[in-house]
C-alpha cells in the first residue's frame, strides 16, 4: 500500500497530462487527417515561450501560460495554413503528409535549439506546495495538471456539443465530403482546430515546464504519447482520448510496482501494444 | 580516401534498408514503421553469435535473416487487421519496446553498453576491416537486394502486393489471400534489412541500442518517400541523398555550438521543400509489363494456349444454393430464411427495393459474411467455414457495387492479378523456378489479353484504370471476373448508372457468358433491364424472398410492382 | 576487377559531391578532432566538451601554438551516441581532416570507434565515457576520466563513513548507470549496508515520477544521485517534491542541475572526479577564471576534463616534435605518453596513466551550499 498509493497517484496526474495531450493530438488528426508529428516541437515551443515571458519578460506566470498557450497556438495554426494546407488541397496521400510533419518536427526541434540554446530551461520563481493523501504526497504542480484536465476536458465537451464550430468539427469528423457538400468551411475549421489542439497542448507545457523544465527535444515523446493515447482510446473521442491518457499513465506508473523501473517502457508500451491487437480501433468510437 | 569508400559502405547498408522497406510500405502499402527492429535483430544476431559463440559471417548473417523474417511476420500480425495510421501507432509501440529491450537485456544484448569485439568478416583469408576492403562486400549485398526486391517487384507476387494496396477486398474477391501476402512481403522486407545489420555489426564492429531506434526507423522511411513510394530505383537515390545530405552541409562553416542543429533545420526544411514540389518522389511509381517475345508468342499460338479456355465450364443444372439464410446485424434483420438456387447456363436476377437485403445475400452467397443459420452450397458441398479467397478459388467469384478496381494500374495488370492458379504467386517459384514464371507469365499475358478482347478493352490494355470512362470501369470490372476462371459469376449492380447505348454493349457480354455455361446472377433495380437480361428472377424485400420466376412474370404481379415503386 | 571498379565508381561519385566544397585547408596546423554530442537529447556535453577543449587550443594559440604550429579543434556530431554517426565522423576526421588526434565522448561511441584507432594507429583521448568496453580494444586509446566504478567506491565509502544504514540509488538507464548500480551494490554488500533501492529510468523519459516514488516507499537514509546532466537536477527536484529530505550523494552537478532543483539545491554532495578551483590548485584556478570570462558559467568537469586533454595532446605534441621532426604520425603519441605518462593536471597535482590506458585521478567531495559547490576534501577510495 505504501507503494501503490503513491505510483496509482502518479499515473493519475502523469495520466492527466498525456490525455490533454492526446485531447489536442486526437483532435488534429480526427477533423483534418493529418498525423501531426510536429504536435510535439509545437508543444515544446509553448514551454519555451512561457519560460521567456517569465525570466526575460518578468510577466507573472498565469500571464506567461497565456503566452505560452497563444503563441503555441499561432504556431500550429501557421503550421496548417503554411505547410498542410497545400498538401490537402492537393490530395497529397496522408503518408506524404506525415513525413512532410516529421520534417517539421526536426525543423522545429533544431530552431528551439539554436534559439534558446541546449541547456534546460527553468523558472524556478513560481512556488507550489505539497499535500500528503494518505502516505502519498502530491505538489502543486500536479494538482494543476489534474485540474487542467477536468477543466479542458470539460470546457472542449461544452464546445464540441454546443456551438456551431463543434457541430462543423464533429460534422467533419464524421464525414468529411458530407461536411464539404453541406457548405462548412472545412478549412476555416481546420485552422480553428489546429488552433485550438495546439493550444491545449501548450497548456501541459507550461505546467512540465513548472515541474520539470522544459529541454529542446521534449516534443519528441510528448507527440508519440500523444498519438499512442489518442488511438488506445479512439481516435477522435474525447471520453476516449481522456481514457486513453489515464490508462497510459497508470499502466505506465504501476507497471514497474513489482518489477524493476528498468523495464517500464517495455511494460508500458508492451500492453498497449497488446491492447491494440485486441482492440486495433481503440476503445471508444470517435464521433 | 577511406572517408570516401566509408561513405560509400554508409550509402550500400541504406540502399538495403530503404529498399527492403519499400517492398512493405511501398510495394504492399503497409505502414509498418519498425523497419529499425529488423535492421537490430540483424546486427545484434551477428554480434551475439561473433562474440558469444564465435559463430561469424556468413552463417551469423543467415541467422540474422531468418530470424528477422520471423520478427516480421510477428509485426504482420495487427497489419493483418489494421492498416493506415493505426498501424503506424502499432508499430512505433514496437520500435519502442525493441529498443527498449536491447537496453535492458543486458545479459543478452549487454544492455546500454551493447556488444563490442564483433570478428571482422573473413574473405578468402583476409580480413575486410578497412572501409575500402568492407566497400565492395557492401556494395555486392545492396546490389543484390537492389536485384532481388526488383525481382519481387516485377513478379506476379508483387503485382499481387500491389493490388492488395489499391484494395484488400477485391484482392480477396480475386481468389488470393493477403494474409499470406502480408505475412511474407514482412518476412522478406525484414530479412533483407537484417542484411544491412549483419553487415554492420561486422563492419564497426560493435553494436549500442542508440543506433537502432525510432528516429533511425523514420530516416530509412524519409528516404523511402523521397525516393518516391512504391519505386525501388527511388529508394536507392532517397538512400545516396540522405546520406551525403549531412555529410554535404558538413562542409558549410557555421558556428560551431549549433552547427549541427542548424544542419538538422536546414534537412528538415529540404525535406518539406521537396516534397512540396515533387509530392510523389523523385521517382514516382512506374509499371512495367514484361514483353512477351515474338518466337514465345508464336509458340504458344502454335500449341493454341493463346485462346482463353471456357471449354470446361459447360454444366448444367443447380450449382450455388442458399437454404434458409439468415442473418442479423444487431437488432436488425437484413436477410431472413431466404433460400436462393442459381443454376448453370442462365442469368440470375436478384431485385426488389432498397434496403431489401440483396447485397447482404449476396455477400452470404459468396461468403465474404457469415450466416446465422441457413446453408450455402455449391455442387451439393457446403461452403461454409471456407474464407473468401478460397470460395473464389473452388469457383464463385463476386464483383463489388463500388467496382473496386486496383485504380492505380494498368487495365492489363487488373486482369492479370485475376488469373488463376498462378506460379509466380508463389515466393519461392519467383526466385527459385524463374524458368516457370517467366513462362506462364507469358501464357497469362496472351490470356490476359484474350479476356480483355472478349469485353471489348483489348485497346485500352496499356490505360490506368482510373483513366477509364464509367462504361470501360464496369467492363474492366467484368473481365477481371472472367479472368478468375470461375464457373459461378455474381455481379452487383453491373449495369447501374450506364447510358441506353452503353447498356446496349454490355448486355450481349453478360448473356454470352450464361450462354457459355457459367452460372451468373446479378443484382439490378431497372425492370427493364432486368428483363432484357434475366432468365429468371428472385423478389427480396424485407430480407424475404417473397417470389421467384421468369422476370416477366413477376413483374406482372400487382403486389410487386406496388412494393417496387412504393 | 570489380573491387577497383567499385572503389573507382565510390570515389568519382561521393568524391565529386563531398570534394565540391572542400575548404583549402590554410598554413601549417596540427588538426585535433572532438567527437562529441551536439545534438540529439543530451547536446549540454557536447557544448561544455567543446568550449573546454577549444579554450585550451586558443591558450595555446596565443602562446604561439605548439613549436610555432597552430592547433585547430574540427567537431564531429555523435548525436547523443549514434554510433554510426561516430563512426562516420572518425573516419572523416582522419581521411578528411587529417587529424593527429582524437578526442572521444560517450561510451558507446568511444566504444565503437576504438578498433578504427587501434587499426589506423590514432591517439585517442577520452574524457567523458566510463564504460569498461572501451578498455582494451585500443592500444592508442586513453581515457583521462575515473571510470564508474571507481566513483562507486568512493560514494559508497563516503556513506558509509558518515553513518548511513539503508541507501538508495537512481541512475540513468545507460552504460555508466549500469556500472555504477552494480559497483555500489558490491561495494555495500563489502561495507555491510544494505541497498534499499536500485531504480533506473530512461534519458529521454517523460517522467520518473514511479522512480521516485520506489525511492521513497524504500525509506532511505541517503540516496545515492548516477544520474548526469540535467537528470540529476530533476531527480533531486522531483525527490524532493516529494519530502524525500535525506542527503543526496550525486555523482555530478552542473550549473544546469541548479538551475533545474533551484532552491532544493541543498543537503547535496557531490562525490567525482570535480576538479576544485581552490587558491592552491593555481592552474585550475586560472582554468576556471578563463572558463567563466569566456562563457559565464562555472566549468564543469567535463569541460575541465578536455580543456585538460588538449593540453596533454599539446604536450605528446611537442615530444614528437623532438623525436619525429614535423611530419610525426598519431601513433608516435602514444609511444611518446609511455615515455613519460605522467602529466599536470588541472585538477591539481600531477595525473598518471595506468597500463590500461584509465588515469588516476583524486576523487573529490564537494557539498552544495546556497548555490554554490564547495570542495570539502579528497577522498581516497580508487578501485586500483
Amino acid at each position: 500500500m505504501e507503494l501503490l498509493l503513491p505510483l496509482f497517484l502518479n499515473g493519475v496526474v502523469n495520466g492527466a497530462h498525456y490525455a490533454l495531450l492526446a485531447m489536442g493530438f486526437g483532435m488534429i488528426f480526427a477533423t483534418t487527417g493529418v498525423v501531426h508529428f510536429a504536435y510535439g516541437p509545437v508543444y515544446a515551443v509553448a514551454a519555451y515561450l512561457t519560460w521567456w515571458s517569465v525570466t526575460v519578460l518578468s510577466l507573472p506566470f498565469l500571464v506567461a501560460m497565456g503566452v505560452g498557450i497563444v503563441g503555441c497556438a499561432v504556431v500550429g495554426m501557421a503550421s496548417y495554413v503554411l505547410l498542410y494546407r497545400w498538401f490537402l488541397r492537393n490530395d497529397s496521400p496522408p503518408f506524404i503528409i506525415l513525413v512532410v510533419s516529421l520534417g517539421l518536427l526536426m525543423l522545429i526541434t533544431n530552431l528551439i535549439g539554436v534559439a534558446f540554446g541546449t541547456n534546460a530551461k527553468t523558472v524556478n520563481d513560481v512556488t507550489y506546495g505539497f499535500y500528503f493523501i494518505g502516505s502519498a504526497v502530491v505538489t502543486g504542480v500536479q494538482l494543476w495538471q489534474v485540474l487542467a484536465l477536468v477543466v479542458v476536458g470539460l470546457g472542449l465537451a461544452a464546445f464540441m456539443k454546443w456551438t456551431a464550430y463543434g457541430s462543423y468539427i464533429r460534422a467533419m469528423q464524421d464525414n468529411m465530403l458530407m461536411a464539404k457538400i453541406v457548405g462548412i468551411n472545412t478549412e476555416r475549421v481546420s485552422l480553428v482546430v489546429f488552433g485550438i489542439g495546439s493550444g491545449i497542448s501548450g497548456i501541459a507545457a507550461s505546467l512540465i515546464l513548472v515541474k520539470e523544465g522544459a529541454l529542446p527535444h521534449m516534443g519528441f515523446l510528448a507527440v508519440f504519447y500523444a498519438f499512442l493515447a489518442a488511438v488506445v482510446g479512439g481516435l477522435g473521442s474525447l471520453p476516449g482520448a481522456v481514457a486513453g491518457g489515464l490508462i497510459l499513465g497508470l499502466v505506465e506508473s504501476l507497471g514497474v510496482w513489482r518489477v524493476s523501473s528498468d523495464w517500464q517502457t517495455t511494460i508500458a508500451f508492451g500492453v498497449l501494444f497488446i491492447v491494440l491487437i485486441w482492440r486495433p480501433t481503440g476503445l471508444w468510437k470517435g464521433y | 580516401m577511406e572517408y570516401v569508400y566509408h561513405i560509400g559502405v554508409v550509402i550500400s547498408l541504406y540502399v538495403i534498408l530503404s529498399v527492403s522497406f519499400n517492398i512493405t510500405i511501398g510495394l504492399a502499402g503497409l505502414f509498418a514503421l519498425a523497419h529499425a527492429s529488423f535492421y537490430a535483430f540483424g546486427a545484434y544476431a551477428a554480434a551475439i553469435l561473433s562474440v558469444k559463440l564465435g559463430i561469424g559471417f556468413p552463417l551469423s548473417m543467415l541467422v540474422g535473416i531468418v530470424g528477422a523474417g520471423v520478427v516480421g511476420m510477428i509485426i504482420a500480425l495487427p497489419a493483418l487487421r489494421v492498416g493506415g495510421h493505426y498501424l503506424v501507432i502499432i508499430t512505433l509501440a514496437f520500435q519502442a519496446i525493441v529498443t527498449d529491450f536491447l537496453r535492458n537485456a543486458n545479459g543478452l544484448t549487454g544492455g546500454p553498453d551493447g556488444l563490442a569485439g564483433v570478428e571482422p568478416i573473413n574473405l578468402f583469408g583476409a580480413d575486410l576491416t578497412t572501409p575500402g576492403d568492407f566497400l565492395p562486400l557492401a556494395v555486392f549485398f545492396a546490389v543484390l537486394v537492389y536485384l532481388i526486391g526488383q525481382r519481387l517487384e516485377r513478379s506476379p507476387f508483387g503485382r499481387a502486393l500491389r493490388a492488395m494496396r489499391e484494395d484488400e477486398s477485391a484482392v480477396q474477391s480475386v481468389g488470393k489471400n493477403p494474409v499470406a501476402f502480408k505475412l511474407l512481403a514482412f518476412a522478406v522486407s525484414g530479412g533483407l534489412a537484417a542484411i544491412a545489420g549483419s553487415l554492420f555489426a561486422h563492419y564497426v564492429s560493435y553494436v549500442g541500442p542508440h543506433s537502432f531506434t525510432v528516429e533511425e526507423t523514420i530516416l530509412i522511411l524519409t528516404m523511402v518517400i523521397l525516393g518516391g513510394i512504391g519505386n525501388l530505383t527511388g529508394s536507392v537515390v532517397g538512400a545516396i541523398i540522405l546520406v551525403l545530405l549531412p555529410e554535404a552541409l558538413k562542409l558549410l562553416s557555421l558556428p560551431p555550438i549549433t552547427a549541427d542543429m542548424l544542419r538538422g533545420c536546414i534537412y528538415g526544411a529540404m525535406l518539406i521543400v521537396i516534397l512540396r514540389f515533387r509530392p510523389q518522389g523523385l521517382l514516382p511509381e512506374r509499371h512495367s509489363i514484361p514483353k512477351i517475345a515474338d518466337s514465345l508468342r508464336a509458340e504458344l499460338k502454335a500449341v493454341g494456349k493463346t485462346v482463353f479456355d471456357i471449354a470446361k465450364v459447360a454444366a448444367s443444372g443447380p450449382t450455388l444454393v442458399g437454404k434458409g439464410l439468415h442473418k442479423r446485424f444487431g437488432g436488425i434483420v437484413a436477410v431472413d430464411d431466404a433460400t436462393i438456387t442459381l443454376k448453370a447456363g442462365r442469368v440470375t436476377g436478384l431485385i426488389g427495393p432498397n434496403g431489401a437485403g440483396k447485397t447482404t445475400a449476396f455477400n452470404l452467397l459468396t461468403g465474404f459474411i457469415s450466416t446465422n443459420s441457413g446453408e450455402v452450397t455449391f455442387r451439393d458441398e457446403s461452403i461454409g467455414g471456407l474464407r473468401p479467397h478460397e470460395i473464389v478459388s473452388s469457383g464463385i467469384a463476386r464483383s463489388f457495387q463500388d467496382l473496386r478496381l486496383f485504380r492505380s494500374m494498368t487495365v492489363l495488370e487488373n486482369v492479370l492479378v485475376a488469373l488463376p492458379h498462378q506460379a509466380g504467386d508463389k515466393l519461392l517459384n519467383v526466385f527459385f523456378r524463374p524458368r516457370l514464371v517467366r513462362h506462364q507469365e507469358a501464357e497469362n499475358l496472351l490470356k490476359a489479353e484474350a479476356v480483355l478482347a472478349y469485353v471489348g478493352l483489348r485497346e485500352k490494355a496499356m490505360e490506368r484504370a482510373d483513366n477509364l470512362s464509367y462504361a470501360e470501369e464496369k467492363l474492366l470490372v467484368i473481365a477481371r471476373l472472367v479472368a478468375t476462371g470461375a464457373e459461378v459469376l455474381l455481379l452487383d449492380e453491373p449495369l447501374s448508372g450506364l447510358d441506353p447505348t452503353t447498356l446496349e454493349q454490355i448486355l450481349p457480354s453478360i448473356r454470352r457468358l450464361a450462354e457459355e455455361g457459367r452460372t451468373v446472377c446479378l443484382i439490378e433495380h431497372n425492370l427493364d433491364v432486368i428483363q432484357k437480361v434475366c432468365d429468371y428472377a428472385f423478389y427480396l424485400d424485407e430480407g424475404r424472398v417473397l417470389a421467384e420466376g421468369p422476370p416477366n412474370e413477376l413483374m406482372q404481379d400487382p403486389e410487386l410492382q406496388g412494393r417496387y415503386f412504393r | 576487377m570489380f573491387t577497383k571498379a567499385i572503389k573507382g565508381l565510390t570515389c568519382a561519385v561521393v568524391g565529386t559531391i563531398l570534394a565540391a566544397g572542400t575548404p583549402a585547408t590554410a598554413e601549417d596546423t596540427i588538426k585535433i578532432g572532438g567527437i562529441f554530442s551536439m545534438s540529439g537529447t543530451a547536446p549540454y556535453y557536447g557544448q561544455v566538451m567543446s568550449q573546454g577543449a577549444q579554450l585550451a587550443i586558443d591558450e595555446i594559440n596565443a602562446e604561439g601554438g605548439v613549436d610555432g604550429r597552430k592547433l585547430e579543434l574540427v567537431i564531429e556530431d555523435h548525436k547523443s551516441g549514434n554510433t554510426q554517426a561516430a563512426v562516420t565522423g572518425m573516419n572523416r576526421l582522419i581521411n578528411v581532416v587529417g587529424v593527429k588526434a582524437v578526442l572521444s565522448s560517450f561510451s558507446g561511441p568511444t566504444a565503437a570507434i576504438a578498433p578504427i584507432s587501434q587499426d589506423r594507429g590514432i591517439f585517442t583521448l577520452n574524457g567523458g565515457g566510463v564504460s569498461p568496453k572501451m578498455i582494451g580494444v585500443s592500444d592508442h586509446m586513453f581515457h583521462n576520466r575515473s571510470m564508474a566504478l571507481d566513483l562507486a567506491l568512493a560514494s559508497v565509502a563516503y556513506a558509509v563513513e558518515s553513518g548511513h544504514k539503508r541507501i538508495a540509488q537512481i541512475a540513468i538507464k545507460s552504460e555508466f548507470g549500469d556500472s555504477a548500480i552494480a559497483a555500489a551494490i558490491e561495494a555495500a554488500e563489502r561495507a555491510g549496508v544494505e541497498i534499499v533501492a536500485s531504480e533506473q529510468f530512461a534519458n529521454d523519459a517523460t517522467n520518473i515520477d514511479a522512480q521516485i516514488a520506489k525511492i521513497r516507499a524504500a525509506r532511505p537514509d541517503v540516496v545515492l544521485n548516477w544520474a548526469t546532466t540535467p537528470q540529476a537536477g530533476i531527480a533531486v527536484k522531483r525527490l524532493r517534491d516529494i519530502q524525500v529530505n535525506v542527503p543526496v550523494q550525486s555523482m555530478e552537478w552542473t550549473s544546469e542541475d541548479f538551475a533545474i532543483a533551484g532552491d532544493h539545491s541543498e543537503n547535496i554532495f557531490v562525490v567525482t572526479d570535480y576538479f576544485s578551483a581552490s587558491e592552491e590548485n593555481e592552474w585550475g584556478k586560472h582554468f576556471h577564471d578563463a572558463y567563466v570570462a569566456r562563457h559565464g558559467d562555472d566549468p564543469d568537469f567535463y569541460a575541465a576534463n578536455y580543456y585538460e586533454a588538449i593540453y596533454v595532446i599539446a604536450e605528446l605534441i611537442s615530444r614528437a616534435h623532438d623525436a619525429k621532426g614535423k611530419d610525426f604520425a598519431s601513433a608516435d603519441l602514444t609511444e611518446q605518453l609511455w615515455a613519460d605518462n605522467s602529466f599536470k593536471s588541472v585538477y591539481g597535482g600531477t595525473m598518471k596513466f595506468r597500463d590500461n590506458g584509465v588515469v588516476i585521478k583524486r576523487v573529490a567531495l564537494l557539498e552544495v551550499k546556497d548555490g554554490k559547490t564547495e570542495f570539502v576534501r579528497f577522498i581516497e577510495a580508487a578501485a586500483d
